[in-house]
């Protein structure tokens, strides 16, 4: 039947979700994010002096090394490098600290389907952990196209593998704000845009905005549970101004 | 797709708030001036957020963002433990665990001359304090303060310096003393340097005060004063 799916879960639902900051005692920042039996460890530091040689002196620079759970590094890791970082430089605000370079070491646990936007998740939380300076928080989704056209959330490895199509999506995290209704009509589509598109396989064009309509569905969920889990332990006294 | 719009100003203070939120609206704020602190960034007529953390206001004019991490981001007028990285013709290199070297000009003591330049060694910790911090250039420290005088600054000898996070080092040199240090300091006899970057220095007559000193201030990390009263009694009850 297409309403459930093997594992029980309805078409739109996630996979029950965990996250975990500050696990690595000597990393600047790290965070432990998983997916159903998908989990990533992402480990931060930085900002750290100087850039590469052909990076922009007058731009923070990201770097990423993405560790796979067995085997040697090869082209496939080097793409889901590439991808996770034009995504982060997205998010980041590279001007606050100009000339430094942050690390990004993203650590595959286990892999069970959904691994780049698992992984996405836990290097977002990761950098708040480390405090770097971001512009928003990033919330990743993967969704598939089954043979019978139906668009499924967060499939798991063997989900993924039946699939004729899937797309990786990242949006931007739902926020708190003070503003009105009204002065944020002209900021509605900024906040529904996408920051990274990453898709497999043949789909057709109303197949892909089906997905993007689902994933978009999943902001709220996925910002609501970053919200809960990366809450920091500040002492609730007052302090000395800052 | 925001969860809580609300035109209340002051709905956002004093909770926690994630890179991305608007938490000042400023069209409605016409003729004030307003201070942004650490964690804060303008984007047009909106004030929003950079870091995780609790936003915090102080009267009449100041918002900032608290947050407690494991590096420092130097700031004008704090004092930091540092250690020397390298020495140059006319700086010192330290290390004050911030995203860009600073600099310790090798004149920057009281009563420094040409002629009496200090030898430091690389992995001598310092007391200093920041001058100069820009963004984009190397932070500046010096071993005096800001009317020229020594007042404690300079090389810290003897003892154990060990790391902690810069939100530890607020609450160890908040203005009416935690209670932790007050409970130690009541049986116990040391000397302690805190530098707002994350890093505390002990010193005692015997090592073994140095370790309790250390391990509670390491402990008290997230108890509340309470907790951390009850903590120090437990600890100096069981040594004692």
């Amino acid at each position: 039947m297409d309403e459930k799916r093997e594992d029980g879960r309805a078409v739109t639902q996630l996979r029950p979700l965990s996250c975990t900051r500050n696990v690595l005692n000597r990393a600047h920042g790290s965070a432990s994010f998983s997916q159903g039996e998908t989990r990533i460890l992402a480990a931060v530091y930085g900002p750290k002096a100087g850039t590469k040689k052909n990076e922009n002196p007058e731009k923070a620079c990201i770097e990423v090394i993405w560790k796979p759970k067995s085997g040697q590094i090869g082209k496939a890791e080097k793409e889901y490098e590439m991808i996770v970082k034009r995504t982060l430089q997205n998010i980041c605000l590279l001007n606050v600290h100009p000339n430094t370079t942050t690390s990004i070491i993203i650590q595959v646990v286990n892999d069970d389907g959904s691994l780049l936007p698992c992984a996405i998740n836990a290097a977002c939380s990761a950098l708040v952990d480390a405090g770097i300076p971001l512009k928003y928080l990033a919330v990743a989704i993967s969704c598939c196209i089954s043979e019978n056209e139906d668009c499924i959330l967060d499939p798991n490895k063997l989900e993924e593998q039946k699939m004729k199509a899937l797309v990786y999506l990242v949006f931007r995290n739902s926020i708190m704000s003070v503003l009105d209704e009204e002065s944020t009509q002209v900021g509605e589509s900024i906040e529904n845009g996408i920051v990274t598109s990453v898709t497999h396989g043949v789909m057709t064009v109303n197949n892909y905005f089906q997905c993007m309509e689902q994933g978009r569905a999943a902001i709220k969920p996925l910002s609501d549970f970053l919200r809960k889990k990366l809450q920091s332990k500040v002492q609730s006294d007052v302090s000395v101004a800052g | 797709m925001e969860s809580k719009p609300s035109n209340s100003l002051s709905s956002l203070i004093d909770q926690q708030v994630f890179p991305g939120d608007v938490v000042l609206d400023l069209s409605k704020m016409a003729n004030q001036t307003i201070k942004l602190g650490s964690g804060l960034r303008q984007e047009g007529d909106a004030i929003s957020v950079m870091k995780a953390g609790k936003l915090r206001f102080a009267k009449p004019n100041k918002y900032w963002v608290e947050s407690s991490h494991k590096r420092y981001v130097p700031c004008a007028g704090d004092t930091v433990l540092g250690i020397v990285v390298d020495s140059k013709a006319d700086n010192f290199l330290v290390d004050i665990k911030s995203p860009t070297i600073a600099f310790l000009p090798v004149l920057a003591f009281e009563g420094g001359t040409r002629r009496n330049i200090p030898k430091f060694e690389v992995g001598t910790l310092l007391y200093a304090r920041v001058v100069k911090a820009n963004t984009g250039m190397n932070p500046e420290l010096a071993c005096m303060d800001a009317s020229g005088k020594a007042a404690e600054f300079g090389p810290l000898k003897d003892g154990y310096m060990f790391e902690s996070s810069t939100g530890l080092s607020r609450m160890l040199l908040n203005s009416p003393t935690c209670p932790l240090l007050e409970t130690l300091g009541k049986k116990l006899a040391f000397e302690i340097a805190v530098g707002l970057n994350g890093r505390v220095w002990v010193n005692a007559t015997s090592p073994s005060i140095i370790i309790l000193v250390a391990n509670s201030i390491m402990k008290s990390e997230s108890l509340s004063p309470v907790q951390q009263k009850i903590m120090v009694d437990n600890l100096l009850q069981r040594v004692q």
